[in-house]
């Protein structure tokens, strides 16, 4: 059964900032008035006009508590209804889906979510151990670093294939973030390359290398979100969201037997599986024009393809060697360079919407993929191993 | 709780978080800050829309929300809005400020916000609301709000 | 020898000795090399808080080496090119102890480029001759038009901007009828309003200049049709000093392990592993918790596992995180593996670490191809931690 609702909601405002390493200009919430500012800019509106505020980051990485005190000063929530959200790496994705459900549930007409993070303030690494279950697993584990996926990627087609299309798609990433003038990172990587770096990238975790794994930066996102009528009134393009979906999963990491009698639930999978079903797509890879993923390193990005689509034996790496998921191929996977090319935790997975909206709005800029987009999905991962997934439709016809 | 759990006793674990922060006044605080460390004035923002002068400065207007790009200097003599008295020398209490510690909040002349901070000089019984008081500057000043050492009364002529 | 940003190579090199910081030599006792392409290949010895370099042909006997070419090495050293993105991007190798090279850093005074005046002159011919790089042929469709300068003043000239076909090309001199032509009593204001130092209204108020032709054509075109004009001296605005707060914070947390975690901890003490078992779908749970959390039951039989085991995966980490409790770096690398205690199945597995000897002798296991058999090496005096474990070592 789908997703049921009260009435049908558009996104009407995006706004962002230039991701970087390097926003000491800045305070926290001045960094965020400059993406609500954008977003106010971008839908014609002005903070009045705002019915609701959903705040969202995460505060290990910059340790000031309750941040949506401080940071009213930037999000204009000052005298105005105020929601703080926090989900772990999903934070963004899930200020989305509250903005959704806070709208199409008739309590608010107009709803901006902002996610934002200042990852320079705090150290990333020790700041995501603190996650963990502190009777135990903090004492043991390394931030969310683990070469598991590449391990995984490895046995099945061996480390020269593997490690090929892991870089394969790098570059494809960091081409894209080369288009994308919000990109924190962009190298300028050519395909020539990647032997280069399969040797002297230094090692992370196992075969995870520096040059695969996503940026640390400070950035900001704001997305505006209107019920059906106002959305009409408001904007001459509205992305309506069609569905969304949460899947978490237990906590504990029992997840590494790597026995194929015992297989482990893939919450990306089992997500894909159910959005899919209930809306009736049956082949996601030609439904979708764009697909926002959340790929915090190369290695995962690879593996998740094939949960998302349920693809079969080796056409997830097809698509990457075959640079099926570039801008203009067949399915064009984060046009705007992804997770690998800019990071702010707590704004990340809100900028999968932001950029998936933008690329069906047709103005993304130079990354717009030239081809129409008609129907976009965004993911957010975060956790242990949580998912949020979100469809976006240019018409409201399904 | 059902009998399985006989025998058990739970425990407390002693645990730890232990991570380097380093926050970031940005443009704004910074020339906030410098101004007080260089130059012993105390300077704010004005919102050009709705004319009120923040202090601390603030790069945008909290109800008008445009950004605030106007510098004004307020005076180092301001009037007490009002104060609250610690008498325990809690940990949150900085080690060189020895109680009886009395905290104001303190509106400049030429500010409309007020800001808090120690005043001294005074004892605490004869500290009153409305009472004028003027900032004394700390003598090695390092660019953070307690180069302003604390205020205190203004002496009457 | 080549320049870039005016700067040689040599020039780094040989301003490394007036550069160096005993202060950051410190500690350091070791040999660099530098090899870089088709400039050289460079040998320093830093021992006693002292330098020495050499030009040579050797770099044998060096720790580690950096491998770069000329131009990414000059912008490193002077800040032209970040550094850290020339090293993720591989413009920046370095080969052998990667850990000793990052100590280099720490070894010199930054690289200072002399800052000399750019004059009216050299400002007009930098930014003309930046035109076709700068123009954006996208923004240029179905456009032909020709932009014309007349600059003024004893250090002015003539220019003239075609664009036609998506091509833009330049001229200096006034040619055909333009389309546009902006003239400047002095261009020296041209320059100022370029850098942003003026702006355009008080110029034409002043009528210190003027346009004639196809104005909007100016004022709406120009701007799109090129990226803004960059100052090479980098605009010499002195930069505002930014303030930051920085503070390790450092918290003591106390946590009630409940029951279940309670029993696991205390096993631990008595060198025990406890599991435990769903009473639904049979699986264990390791550490326990109270609750199955795929059927929603309580999971309340308590069961002895391992403490010997295979490996099923490992983790070497070489990223020398902070150890949260301490915020001291954990020495690298270490073998983070995920262990199948006997008695377990499937998924069931532990995480701990291996002997830091024996990473490279672990083989992880795969489907029915068993990993390495381990055993826990316990500490004597155990507290009811995870830490009571030592470590997990091959057990042969």
């Amino acid at each position: 059964m789908a997703h049921k609702k009260n009435r049908n909601v558009g996104i009407i405002g995006i706004g962002q900032t230039k991701h970087s390493s390097h926003r000491e200009d800045v305070n926290q919430p001045e960094l965020i008035h400059e993406a609500v500012s954008l977003a106010l800019k971008d839908a014609n509106l002005t903070m009045k006009d705002i019915d609701c505020v959903v705040h969202g980051n995460m505060e290990l990485f910059e340790m000031v508590h309750s941040p949506d005190l401080w940071h009213v000063l930037g999000t204009g929530a000052y005298g105005k209804d105020c929601i703080r959200i926090t989900t772990g790496g999903t934070v963004g994705a899930t200020l989305s889906c509250a903005s959704d459900n806070l709208t199409a549930s008739g309590m608010y007409d107009i709803v901006m979510a902002i996610g934002f993070e200042k990852l320079q303030e705090g150290h990333t690494t020790g700041g995501i151990t603190n996650m963990a279950d502190p009777l135990w697993f903090r004492k043991i584990q390394a931030g969310a670093l683990t070469g598991s996926s590449a391990y995984d990627v490895e046995r099945e087609f061996g480390l020269e294939r593997a490690n090929r299309a892991s870089l394969t798609y790098r570059i494809i990433m960091d081409k894209h973030a080369g288009l994308n003038p919000n990109a924190h990172r962009a190298f300028g990587l050519d395909f020539n390359q990647i032997d280069d770096l399969i040797r002297t990238s230094p090692k992370l975790v196992g075969e995870l290398k520096l040059i695969e794994m996503c940026s640390q930066s400070d950035g900001a996102c704001c997305v505006i979100f209107a019920c059906e009528k106002k959305a009409k009134e408001i904007s001459k393009t509205p992305v309506w969201i069609r569905d969304h979906i949460t899947v978490h999963k237990e906590e504990t990491f029992s997840i590494f037997g790597y026995n194929r009698e015992f297989p482990v639930m893939k919450t990306h999978k089992f997500a894909a599986e159910q959005l899919f079903k209930r809306n009736g797509i049956k082949d996601p890879l030609n439904y979708f024009d764009v697909f926002e993923m959340y790929d915090p390193a190369s290695w995962w990005a690879i593996d998740w393809l094939r949960d998302f689509f349920d693809l079969k034996g080796d056409e997830h790496l097809k698509l990457i060697e075959n640079k099926e998921i570039m801008i203009g191929g067949k399915l064009p996977i984060n046009p705007s360079g992804g997770v690998i090319g800019s990071n702010p935790i707590g704004a990340t997975a809100l900028i999968r919407v932001a950029e998936a909206a933008m690329q069906v709005r047709g103005n993304a800029g130079p990354h717009q993929i030239p081809t129409p987009v008609n129907h976009a999905l965004a993911s957010g991962f975060g956790g242990t191993m949580w998912t949020v997934m979100t469809m976006l439709e240019k018409e409201l016809n399904w | 709780m059902t009998d399985q759990f006989q025998g058990i006793e739970p425990m407390v674990y002693k645990s730890k978080i232990n991570v380097p922060y380093s926050w970031w006044a940005g443009d704004t605080a910074s020339k906030f800050y410098l101004t007080l460390r260089d130059e012993k004035k105390i300077t704010a923002t004005k919102c050009v829309a709705c004319n009120k002068v923040f202090l601390p400065p603030r790069k945008v207007c909290p109800s008008c929300f445009t950004e605030n790009t106007q510098w004004v200097n307020v005076s180092d003599e301001g009037t007490l809005i009002t104060f609250t008295i610690a008498r325990r020398q809690f940990a949150a209490i900085p080690s060189d400020r020895k109680v009886p510690v009395i905290w104001g909040l303190i509106k400049l002349d030429g500010a409309d916000t007020a800001m808090l901070h120690y005043l001294d000089e005074i004892k605490p019984e004869s500290v009153t609301i409305g009472m004028r008081v003027k900032a004394v500057f700390s003598e090695g000043r390092k660019g953070n709000i307690r180069d302003i050492s604390h205020f205190k009364p203004v002496s009457r002529v | 020898m080549a320049e870039y940003w005016d700067i040689k190579v040599e020039d780094i090199f040989n301003s490394m000795q007036e550069r160096f910081r005993p202060d950051g030599a410190k500690d350091v006792d070791a040999v660099f090399g530098y090899d870089i392409l088709d400039e050289g290949k460079w040998k320093l010895t830093v021992k006693n808080n002292e330098m020495k370099l050499s030009k040579t042909d050797d770099l044998s006997g060096c720790i580690s080496t950096m491998k770069a070419d000329g131009e990414t090495f000059v912008g490193v050293n002077t800040g032209k090119v970040d550094a850290t993105n020339a090293f993720m991007s591989g413009k920046v190798k370095v080969e052998g102890d990667m850990g000793a090279f990052g100590k280099t850093g720490k070894l010199f005074r930054k690289y200072i480029i002399a800052k000399k005046e750019m004059t009216v002159k050299e400002y007009l011919a930098d930014m003309f001759a930046t035109i076709v790089p700068r123009f954006k042929a996208k923004e240029a469709e179905g456009l032909d038009a020709a932009f014309a300068f007349d600059l003024g003043g004893p250090q002015g000239g003539k220019w003239t901007v075609f664009i036609k076909d998506k091509v833009c090309t330049v001229t200096t001199e006034i040619e055909g009828s333009p389309t546009v032509t902006l003239e400047f009593n002095d261009a020296k204001d041209y320059v100022d309003f370029i850098l942003g130092k003026i702006d355009a209204q008080s110029i034409l108020a002043a009528g210190k200049a003027a346009a004639k032709g196809d104005i909007n054509m100016m004022a709406s075109k120009w701007p799109i049709l090129f990226e803004k004009y960059k100052d090479p001296m980098g605009g010499n605005v002195q930069e505002q000093e930014l303030l930051v707060l920085k503070k390790t914070i450092a918290v003591n947390q106390k946590f009630s392990t409940g029951p279940i975690m309670g029993k696991f901890l205390k096993g631990l003490k008595d060198k025990k592993i406890y599991a435990n078992k769903c009473p639904k779908c049979g699986r264990l749970q390791l550490p326990p918790r109270e609750v199955c959390a795929e059927c929603r039951v309580r999971a309340a039989d308590f069961l002895e596992v391992g403490p010997k085991g295979e490996v099923r995966y490992m983790d070497v980490v070489f990223y020398a995180m902070p150890d949260p409790l301490t915020g001291v770096a954990r020495e690298t690398p270490y073998g983070s593996i995920n262990i199948l205690l006997d008695g377990c199945k499937g998924n069931e597995t532990l995480p701990h670490f291996i002997r830091k000897d024996q990473i490279e002798k672990i083989k992880s296991g795969w489907n029915e191809k068993k990993g390495t058999r381990v055993r826990p090496v316990w500490e004597e005096n155990r507290i009811g931690d995870i830490w009571d474990i030592k470590y997990f070592e091959i057990d042969e």
